[in-house]
């Protein structure tokens, strides 16, 4: 519900799936007064409140050599919320915490794989990751804690075929590390996403009865019965109603949309004879995401 | 020989931070009156609700009472009804006497409940509680005791209801007495009795039915030995509506000036937002308020005509801008759970509190508390909630008990995140 302008400061290096994506890119980095201007701009236009809240992301931010002046541009152009989108390994060292804290971070993103390093580490290509990016946001939150600043930690997962099964791990992991939201976005055209649901609600599960809220971006809610506030804001709906991601969708023109909290049977009935299953696959083609 | 005085331990398990307030008017106008003078000796445990039952016990045992006088919130209630079941255990010639907005309303059940609980003050205590001590210091008979619901010869009897206070300023202030020392931060003060609305979820009003005010001169001798206690910064008032009248808002920050000017503040003091305009939020902040609490509870339709609630957006909005000219953090407060609301409700209710950027957003889950409407109605409405404390609602018709849960989880992410800010 809160909006962030994102503005890549680079790019290259992002945490994704190396199966999928292949090597990350050679990273580079946008000159420090090319973003400060986007920020100063984007706060000038912002016309919704709360904000004006701007997010840094593409490359590692921490890799810029001006992080420390392009975040003190966003506060003084008057960024109410400063988010940096992170591995966190870089906050390990006390320095970057408490600098970046003390000049106005308040807000990261926090990308991981998934929940074990037999996953995470694998995926990213390298050994021992997985535990230094917890010990990054663990050193953060404990100085933001010690110095009662406020702050949000968002963990977010790209979920592809290779991590699906690690997601409930991830989100347990988000838990123990402080996350205060965990943001499961789709990102595999060709991942299987009926046999993926139940580790995706697994996940839902594991945050709700931790505390920790779990929002899924990606899915149509017809998919998720019984989990649509789990839904990113853009699908969530009310029931009955639809949402802009049906338009796309084959079925759109004799779907009524889903009934909140309809059982998969229920669905099934919605554009008979169509059930739960063949549903997903036409919503995939429909938007483009490749049969399973 | 002269009789021993009878030993009166009053006990209250507070928010960290609090100190109770009835436990100070109740001791406060026991100790002025005469017929108790010598003959009943106080002790007053203020402890927070984090500290164990057992251990609780432990101090009030340590005091040898003849009388144990508890007041008793949802939040306390259960840790309470353990340490009445300690002590009744171990000196079962102790009178056990509750009071409070949790037990008061729902008297014969709660003694029907607990049977190591003696009597149950209803309403408003302190006349009731001065005239039952007097009783029992005499070995006299409590029932003759107006407002107590209590046992008799076997059975549960409720004895009839005792008439309020007429004049509010008979009630000797718990600070001027120096029964309650002001801390910095926890001390607050109580202008009115009675709240205007009847929203069917709470229980401000406490059923008093009108509003009595204690007089200007109390009001102006209480925030002066307040506000020039050693030590305190900040206090706060319990008044449900502090811009109750125009009139009366005059008053209090006229009243409260002089102390501003020397930097003391208010904080979380309940408004009326869609009554504030700029000079109201003027008036407010002369009065040093920091911050205050408000609504909206919902913005749902159904649920506001079921609770009785007012609701006009565009003022609400109005009086949030209002505040943030003149320097006012705001709270908006949430309900998830209310009758009529489903979760979709809630979550535009939780946007549109949003978009008004008002400085903090709280939002709760529904408690269906004793006395209010809520409470007689649960059935009829399809409240599904847990009758023992503290009464969290589980299931309603537009929100299931997974969805209620959560509703809760996403709220407390979104307050995370809107609070993280520079
Ligand atoms: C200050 C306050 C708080 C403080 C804490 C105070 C403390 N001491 O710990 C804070 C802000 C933290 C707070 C929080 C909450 N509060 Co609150 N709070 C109040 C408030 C505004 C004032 C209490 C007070 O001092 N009143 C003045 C005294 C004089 O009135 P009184 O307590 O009713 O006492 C009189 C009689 O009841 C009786 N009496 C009381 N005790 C006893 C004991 C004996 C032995 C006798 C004989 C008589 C007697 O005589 C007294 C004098 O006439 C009341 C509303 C109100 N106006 O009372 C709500 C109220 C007590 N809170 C309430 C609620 C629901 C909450 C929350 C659960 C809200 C939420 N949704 O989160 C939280 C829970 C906090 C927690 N710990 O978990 C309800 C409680 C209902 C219930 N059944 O217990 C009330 C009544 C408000 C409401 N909306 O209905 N609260
Ligand atoms: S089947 Fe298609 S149109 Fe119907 S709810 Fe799902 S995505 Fe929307």
């Amino acid at each position: 519900m809160i909006r962030f302008a994102d503005i890549p400061v680079g790019s290259g290096g992002e945490t994704r799936c190396s199966r999928c994506h292949g090597e990350s890119g050679e990273v580079s980095y946008r000159p420090a007064a090319e973003i400060a201007a986007e920020i100063a701009m984007v706060c000038e236009l912002w016309d919704e409140l709360p904000g004006p809240n701007v997010a840094l992301t593409g490359a590692d931010p921490f890799g810029h050599p001006d992080l420390p002046a392009l975040v003190g541009a966003a506060v003084e152009a008057g960024c109410r919320r400063l988010c940096l989108a992170t591995d966190a390994v870089a906050l390990r060292s006390p320095q970057n915490a408490g600098g970046s804290l003390m000049a106005g971070v308040r807000h990261l993103r926090w990308t991981i794989l998934g929940g074990t390093p037999g996953v995470h580490d694998v995926l990213v290509g390298t050994p021992g990751a997985l535990d230094l990016s917890v010990e990054g946001v663990r050193s953060f939150l404990s100085i933001a804690s010690e110095e009662t600043i406020p702050v949000s930690v968002t963990a977010v997962v790209p979920v592809c075929r290779h991590n699906v099964h690690d997601l409930p791990a991830a989100a347990g992991l988000a838990v123990d590390a402080g996350a205060d939201r965990v943001l499961l976005r789709l990102d595999d055209g060709g991942l299987d996403l009926p046999a993926a649901l139940p580790w995706i609600v697994a996940a839902c599960d594991t945050g709700v009865v931790n505390g920790v809220w779990v929002e899924v971006e990606g899915v149509p809610f017809c998919l998720l019965p019984g989990y649509d506030l789990h839904l990113a804001d853009a699908v969530r709906q009310r029931p009955g109603a639809k949402p802009p991601v049906c338009s796309e969708c084959a079925l759109d023109a004799v779907c009524g949309g889903a009934p909140a909290g309809a059982s998969a049977d229920q669905l099934a009935t919605l554009a008979p004879p169509v059930s739960a299953e063949r549903l997903s696959v036409s919503v995939l083609r429909a938007r483009g995401m490749g049969e399973r | 020989m002269a009789t021993p005085p009878l030993r009166c331990a009053m006990l209250a398990l507070n928010s960290p931070g609090y100190r109770s307030l009835a436990l100070g008017y109740l001791r406060a106008y026991a100790q002025a009156d005469r017929r108790l003078a010598g003959r009943v000796a106080f002790e007053t445990l203020d402890l927070d609700t984090d500290v164990d039952p057992w251990w609780v016990a432990w101090r009030v045992l340590g005091l040898e009472p003849d009388v144990l006088a508890i007041s008793v919130t949802c939040w306390n209630a259960r840790s309470v009804y353990e340490v009445c079941r300690i002590v009744a255990a171990v000196r079962p010639e102790c009178a056990i006497v509750l009071g409070g907005p949790e037990v008061g309303p729902a008297a014969e059940e709660v003694l029907a409940a607990h049977p190591e609980v003696g009597v149950v003050v209803r309403g408003e205590g302190e006349l009731t509680f001065a005239d039952l001590l007097a009783e029992l210091a005499g070995g006299g008979k409590a029932w003759r005791v107006d407002g107590i619901t209590l046992r008799r010869s076997g059975s549960i009897v409720a004895t009839p209801d005792r008439a309020l206070v007429a004049n509010l300023d008979d009630l000797p202030s718990p600070y001027l007495t120096g029964v309650l020392i002001p801390v910095d931060g926890g001390a607050y003060l109580e202008t009115f009795r009675g709240c205007p609305h009847r929203c069917a979820y709470c229980f401000e009003g406490k059923g008093y039915g009108r509003i009595r005010s204690f007089s200007d001169e109390r009001i102006a001798a209480e925030i002066e030995f307040v506000a020039t206690a050693p030590g305190v910064r900040t206090f706060s008032f319990i008044d449900p509506v502090f811009n109750l009248t125009g009139e009366r808002l005059r008053m209090l920050a006229s009243l409260m000036s002089p102390y501003v000017a020397n930097g003391m503040r208010l904080h979380t003091i309940e408004v009326d937002i869609e009554r504030i305009d700029d000079e109201a939020a003027e008036l407010l902040r002369s009065a040093g308020v920091a911050s205050v609490e408000t609504g909206p509870q919902t913005i749902g339709a159904d649920a506001l005509e079921a609770c009785h609630r007012p609701f006009r957006a565009d003022r609400f909005a109005a009086g949030i801008d209002a505040l943030r000219r003149a320097g006012i953090s705001c709270e908006c407060d949430l309900i998830v759970g209310l009758p009529g609301d489903d979760v979709y409700d809630f979550l535009a209710g939780l946007r549109f509190v949003l978009r008004l950027d008002p400085g903090k957003i709280q939002s709760s889950t529904l408690h269906v508390l004793p006395g209010t409407e809520l409470w007689e109605r649960a059935a009829e409405l399809g409240l599904e909630f847990d009758r023992e404390p503290s009464h969290e609602v589980i299931a309603t018709p537009g929100v299931g008990f997974r969805d209620l849960r959560r509703a809760e989880v996403f709220a407390s992410s979104l307050q995370s995140a809107y609070r993280a800010r520079v």
